[in-house]
C-alpha cells in the first residue's frame, strides 16, 4: 500500500538543523483580551485608591503636622483608638457566634438532610434576593417593644417588661449574625462534604464516642472551610454600617460607620481616607491570612 | 406485636431512633424560622394598618403600597436602581467575559495575578470603595453622576462575572475547541457557535450574581446621591431617618419581589438548574 | 470519496520548557495508508498528533500534506479530520448539529447539509439518532457520532487520537474493525495513536513505535511484532523473554549457536540474516509462544514451573530459570504434562529467537534490570 519508506534515524546529523521557531500552543482567546478590563480597573480601581492613599498623607492636617498626622489620631485619639477596638471586638463576637451558630447546621446538611438539602440551601440562599434594609428593618419589628419576639420574651418571664430590644446593642449582633451565617454556614459545607464518612465511621470502630469522633476527626478536617467561613464573616464586619446605624440605639460604633458619619456631617476628607485605608489595611490583611491558610492547605484549595 | 400469625414472618425490628440527628434536625428548624422570620415579618407588616409597629397586627391594608406610588423618589429611585444594576453588569460582563477566557487558559505568574486583580474589587470594603471613587470622578467634575453611579458598580460587578466565567470556561475540556477548529471554524466562529454557548451559564449566573449586589449596594451608592442618581437603598436609608412607618415594608417587599422576578426570567430564559451547576 | 493523499512530517522537533518532546523525526505516510502511532505515555505520539492538527507549533521542521507546506496555518485551514480521546462532542447540540457542524462553518446550504449529515450517520448506522441529546447516547454510539462529524466534511487525513480509549474491551475490538472498515472503505490516509499494541497491530498497515520523542521502529504489523529491533519494542508489544549470551559458530545458512549467560552451554539457536562474529555479545528476545516445554533430561535449559495461569484461548507459564533474573513466560496451546518437582528444559527452534540491536551488559550479569529504551518520562 504504502512505498515511503520512513527514516527512523534523524537526519539531522548530517544536515545544519533548520532555524527554531518558538510556536505558541492553538488558543481561542489571547491575553490581548485582557487589556480593556485592566485600563479600565487601572483607571476607576487603582488610581482612585491610590490617590486616597495619598490624600490620605498629604492633605489638610498631613501637611501641617507630618504625612501620617491622620493615622496617629486615629490610633492615639482615645475616642478613635475605642472605635478601633470596638470594630475588632465586633468582628469577633459576629465571627464566633456565626460559628456557633452555623456549624451544626453545615454538618446538618452534609450528613442527615438527604433531600431536603436542596430546601435548606434555598432558605439560606434566598435572603440574597431580600436588600440589607429589609432584613435590618425585619429585627426592628420583631425586637420592637411590641415585636412578637420581645413579647415572647416578656411572657416567659426572660425579660422583666417589654423595652425596645432593637436599640439594645445585642439586636446588632443578631442582625449581623442573621446576614452573615450563610456565608458561614456554605463555606463549611463546601468543605465538609469532602471529610469521607468512612473516616467516622472508622474512628468509631476504633472505639471513639460520637463526640470523640467529631473533636478528633470531624472538626480538624473541617477546618479549611471554617477558616474560609470565619474570614468571609470578619471581612463583611468590618465593611457593614447599615446594622449599627438602624440597630442598638447607636451605641455600636464602628469604623465603617464613622466614615458614613464623617462623610455625612463633616467633609474632612483627608481623615476619612486616612480611616478608609485602615480598613481596607484590615481587609488585606485578612485576605493574606486566608491566602496563606490556603497555601498550606495545598491541592486543595 | 403479640397478634399471632400463621405466615411465620420474622419480627420486622423498629429502628432505634437516632436522637442527636433528630435533635439536630430541630434545631435546624429553629435556625431556618430564624433566618426566615425577620422577612416574613416584614411583609406581614407592610399589610398593617397600623401606622406604627405592634403586634398582633390589629388590621390589613394595602395603603402603605400606596404610598410608594404617591411618593415620588421610591419610584424614581427603584428605576435608578434597576437601571445601574443592569446597565453595570452588561459593561462588567462586556469586560470581564473576554478577559476570563483569556485567562482561564493561561498559566503561570502573570496571569495568576491579573486574575487575583480582577477578583480583587470583591475584597476592597465597598464604602472605601465608594469614598474612592467618588473624590476621583469628582476631580475629573462628574462626582454626582448616572455615569459615576454606573462606574462604581461596574467595578464592583467585574469580580462577580469573571469568577464564574473563569470556573465554567476552566470546567469545559479544551479540546471542544480544538474540534471545533479542525472542523474549520475560524476563531470567531468557535467563539461564537462553542465557546459562548457553553460558558453562557457562568455568565448568567454572574450576572445574576453582580445584579443583586448592585440593587443592594448602599455603601456604594450613597456617595453618589443626588436627586436623580439616588438608588432605592439610599432614598429608604434617608426616609427612615426622617419617619418609621410601614411604607418601608412595602417598598422592602416590592423589591424583594422584583429580585424573585428578575430569577424567575432567567431561570425562564436559562434554567435554574444550570445556573446552580456552575 | 477523497483522493488519498500522502502526509510527511520532515524534522519536526518540539520542546516544552526544558522537557524535550519530541527530537526531529521524520516520518512519511502514503495516501490511504493507516499508520499507527504507538507508545507510552509521554512517548510524543500525541505531541505529534497535535502538530499534525496544527494546535501545537513545532520548532523545528515541517508538515506536509498532499505535499502542500501546512506548517504554518491555522488548524481551521488545513481541512483534517479528527476523532478525540473522549470525542469532545459539543454538549449543546444535538448528534445532527454535532456531524453537521464542520459544514456549517464551511458555509454549505441547509439542504445540502442535511442531505450529508444523513449519509454520514447511516454509515456509520445511527440514522434513527440525529435528534438525540449527545448526553443520552452510550460511549459507543459517542464514538461513532465523533466519526461521523470528523468524516462529513470529507477530510484529506484523519486523525484518531487513542479514539478506542473510553470504550469497554469487547465494544473496543467490534469498533476496531468497524473503524478500520469504514477507513478502507473511504480510502482515506489516516493517523491512530494508541498506547494499546493490540489495537496498533489490528488496525494499522504500519506501526510506529515511539519512545522518549522519536521513532524507534515502523513497520508493518507483523515485521515489528516478530522483528523488534530493540528491547523495548519487543517488550512493549506484547510479552518477551530476554536472554544475553555470547556468539558461539554457525549453525545453519541463517542459523547461529549462543552461549546463553544463565548455562554457558552452546545450544540455544537464533536466525539473523546478518552474519553473526563469534564471540559477540548479543541480547536474544523470544516470545513466549515460541518457547517449547520439554522433559528436563533433554539438552534445553533447566527451570522450574512457579505456576500456571489458564487464560482464556492459552495456558501461561510462569518459570523459574537459575541465573536469569525475574521470570521467564511460555504460552501454550494445550496443557503441559509437568513432573510433581516441576522440573523441565526449555527450548525454542532457531526461527523464535531474534537478536537485538540492544548491547547486552558485562559478560557475567545476565541481562535482564536494565532496558534503556522502556524508561520513559511522562
Amino acid at each position: 500500500m504504502t512505498t515511503v519508506k520512513a527514516d527512523p534515524v534523524p537526519a539531522a546529523l548530517a544536515e545544519p538543523a533548520p532555524a527554531r521557531r518558538r510556536g505558541t500552543p492553538y488558543r481561542l482567546a489571547s491575553s490581548s483580551w485582557t487589556v480593556p478590563v485592566m485600563v479600565f480597573l487601572g483607571f476607576f480601581f487603582v488610581i482612585p485608591l491610590g490617590a486616597n492613599l495619598w490624600r490620605s498623607v498629604a492633605t489638610g492636617d498631613a501637611l501641617v503636622h507630618g504625612p501620617f498626622a491622620f493615622y496617629a489620631k486615629l490610633l492615639g485619639d482615645a475616642y478613635y483608638a475605642g472605635i478601633l477596638a470596638e470594630t475588632l471586638k465586633v468582628g469577633v463576637i459576629a465571627t464566633l457566634a456565626s460559628l456557633v451558630v452555623g456549624y451544626p447546621v453545615a454538618y446538618f446538611m452534609v450528613r442527615y438532610a438527604g433531600r431536603w438539602n436542596g430546601l435548606i440551601v434555598f432558605l439560606l440562599i434566598a435572603p440574597l434576593l431580600t436588600s440589607i434594609i429589609m432584613r435590618t428593618f425585619g429585627w426592628r419589628v420583631l425586637l420592637a417593644r411590641k415585636g412578637p419576639v420581645t413579647l415572647l420574651l416578656h411572657d416567659w418571664g426572660l425579660i422583666a417588661r417589654p423595652t425596645n430590644l432593637a436599640d439594645d446593642p445585642i439586636a446588632v449582633y443578631v442582625a449581623l449574625v442573621h446576614v452573615l451565617v450563610p456565608f458561614m454556614v456554605l463555606s463549611i459545607v463546601a468543605v465538609l462534604q469532602q471529610v469521607d464518612v468512612r473516616l467516622e465511621e472508622s474512628s468509631r470502630v476504633l472505639g471513639a464516642g460520637p463526640l470523640a469522633t467529631f473533636f478528633r476527626i470531624t472538626l480538624p478536617l473541617s477546618l479549611d472551610g471554617v477558616a474560609t467561613g470565619c474570614i468571609l464573616v470578619f471581612v463583611v464586619t468590618n465593611g457593614s454600617f447599615l446594622t449599627m446605624l438602624l440597630l442598638g440605639g447607636g451605641k455600636v460604633t464602628t469604623l465603617s460607620l464613622l466614615i458614613y458619619q464623617q462623610f455625612n456631617v463633616a467633609q474632612d476628607t483627608g481623615f476619612a481616607a486616612a480611616m478608609g485605608n485602615l480598613l481596607l489595611f484590615m481587609a488585606l490583611i485578612c485576605l493574606a491570612l486566608q491566602a496563606r491558610f490556603l497555601r498550606r492547605e495545598g491541592v486543595k484549595a | 406485636m403479640s397478634t399471632p400469625s400463621l405466615t411465620a414472618m420474622p419480627p420486622r425490628r423498629r429502628r432505634r431512633p437516632n436522637w442527636a440527628a433528630l435533635a439536630l434536625g430541630a434545631y435546624v428548624v429553629a435556625f431556618l424560622g430564624f433566618i426566615v422570620a425577620p422577612i416574613a415579618a416584614v411583609v406581614l407588616v407592610s399589610f398593617s394598618s397600623a401606622s406604627f409597629i405592634t403586634f398582633p397586627i390589629p388590621g390589613y391594608t394595602l395603603r402603605w403600597y400606596w404610598r410608594i406610588i404617591e411618593y415620588r423618589p421610591f419610584l424614581d429611585a427603584m428605576l435608578v436602581s434597576i437601571e445601574v444594576a443592569l446597565a453595570s453588569t452588561v459593561l462588567a460582563a462586556a469586560l470581564g467575559v473576554p478577559a476570563a477566557l483569556a485567562l482561564a487558559r493561561s498559566r503561570g505568574v502573570p496571569a495568576a495575578l491579573v486574575s487575583n486583580f480582577l477578583l480583587a474589587p470583591i475584597t476592597v470594603p465597598a464604602i472605601v470603595l465608594g469614598l474612592a471613587l467618588l473624590y476621583f470622578l469628582a476631580s475629573l467634575s462628574f462626582g454626582l453622576s448616572f455615569t459615576a453611579l454606573l462606574i462604581a458598580h461596574t467595578v464592583a460587578g467585574i469580580p462577580y462575572v469573571t469568577r464564574t466565567v473563569l470556573a465554567v470556561y476552566r470546567s469545559l475540556p479544551p479540546d471542544l475547541e480544538e474540534a471545533s477548529a479542525v472542523l474549520g471554524a475560524t476563531r470567531w466562529q468557535t467563539f461564537r457557535y462553542t465557546t459562548l454557548p457553553l460558558v453562557r451559564p457562568g455568565v448568567f449566573a454572574g450576572g445574576l450574581f453582580a445584579v443583586l449586589t448592585s440593587l443592594d449596594n448602599l455603601p456604594l451608592s450613597f456617595f453618589f446621591g443626588s436627586a436623580s442618581t439616588s438608588t432605592l437603598p439610599v432614598v429608604m436609608l434617608s426616609y427612615m431617618e426622617n419617619q418609621f412607618d410601614p411604607s418601608i415594608a412595602a417598598v422592602s417587599t416590592v423589591q424583594m419581589l422584583v429580585a424573585i422576578v428578575a430569577l424567575v426570567v432567567t431561570d425562564r430564559v436559562y434554567g435554574i438548574e444550570k445556573l446552580t451547576a456552575a | 470519496m477523497t483522493s488519498a493523499v500522502p502526509l510527511k512530517l520532515a524534522e519536526i522537533s518540539k520542546s516544552f520548557g526544558s522537557l524535550q518532546a519530541l527530537k526531529p523525526l521524520t516520518l512519511a505516510i502514503g495516501g490511504g495508508e493507516m499508520l499507527a502511532l504507538l507508545g507510552p505515555s509521554g512517548c510524543g505520539k500525541t505531541t505529534t498528533l497535535r502538530i499534525i492538527a496544527g494546535f501545537e507549533a513545532p520548532d523545528t521542521g515541517q508538515v506536509l500534506i498532499g505535499g502542500e507546506d501546512v506548517t504554518d496555518l491555522a488548524p481551521n485551514r488545513r481541512g483534517l479530520g479528527m476523532v478525540f480521546q473522549n470525542y469532545s462532542l459539543f454538549p449543546h447540540m444535538s448528534v445532527a448539529e454535532n456531524v453537521a457542524y464542520g459544514l456549517k462553518m464551511r458555509r454549505v446550504p441547509a439542504a445540502e447539509r442535511r442531505v450529508r449529515v444523513r449519509r454520514m450517520l447511516d454509515l456509520v448506522r445511527l440514522g434513527q439518532y440525529e435528534d438525540r441529546q449527545i448526553h443520552q447516547l452510550s460511549g459507543g454510539q459517542q464514538q461513532r457520532v465523533a466519526l461521523a462529524r470528523s468524516l462529513v466534511t470529507n477530510p484529506s487525513v484523519l486523525l484518531l487520537d487513542e479514539p478506542l480509549g473510553a470504550l469497554d474491551k469487547n465494544l473496543r475490538e467490534r469498533m476496531q474493525f468497524e473503524l478500520r472498515e469504514i477507513q478502507r472503505r473511504l480510502g482515506i490516509t489516516s493517523i491512530i495513536v494508541t498506547h494499546d499494541q493490540e489495537e496498533a497491530l489490528t488496525m494499522s498497515d504500519r506501526v510506529a513505535v515511539m519512545a522518549e520523542g522519536r521513532i524507534v521502529q515502523v513497520g508493518a504489523p507483523t515485521e515489528v511484532y516478530e522483528r523488534p529491533r530493540t528491547r523495548f519494542v519487543s517488550e512493549f508489544l506484547g510479552t518477551a523473554n530476554i536472554f544475553a549470551g555470547t556468539v558461539a559458530d554457525r549453525a545453519g545458512p541463517e542459523d547461529w549457536a549462543v552461549t546463553l549467560d544463565l548455562d554457558r552451554a552452546p545450544r540455544s539457536l537464533v536466525r539473523s540474516p546478518e552474519p553473526l562474529a563469534a564471540g559477540r555479545r548479543v541480547l536474544l528476545a523470544v516470545r513466549p509462544e515460541r518457547l517449547t516445554i520439554g522433559p528436563p533430561e533433554e539438552d534445553g535449559i533447566p527451570a522450574r514451573v512457579q505456576d500456571v495461569v489458564f487464560r482464556g484461548s492459552y495456558f501461561a507459564y510462569e518459570l523459574d530459570v537459575p541465573g536469569q533474573d525475574g521470570p521467564v513466560f511460555a504460552y501454550s496451546q494445550a496443557r503441559r504434562e509437568v513432573p510433581a518437582d516441576g522440573r523441565v528444559g526449555l527450548s525454542w527452534p532457531a526461527s523464535g529467537a531474534i537478536v537485538l540491536q540492544d548491547a547486552p551488559s558485562s559478560q557475567n550479569s545476565p541481562a535482564s534490570q536494565d532496558s534503556p529504551a522502556s524508561q520513559d518520562a511522562p
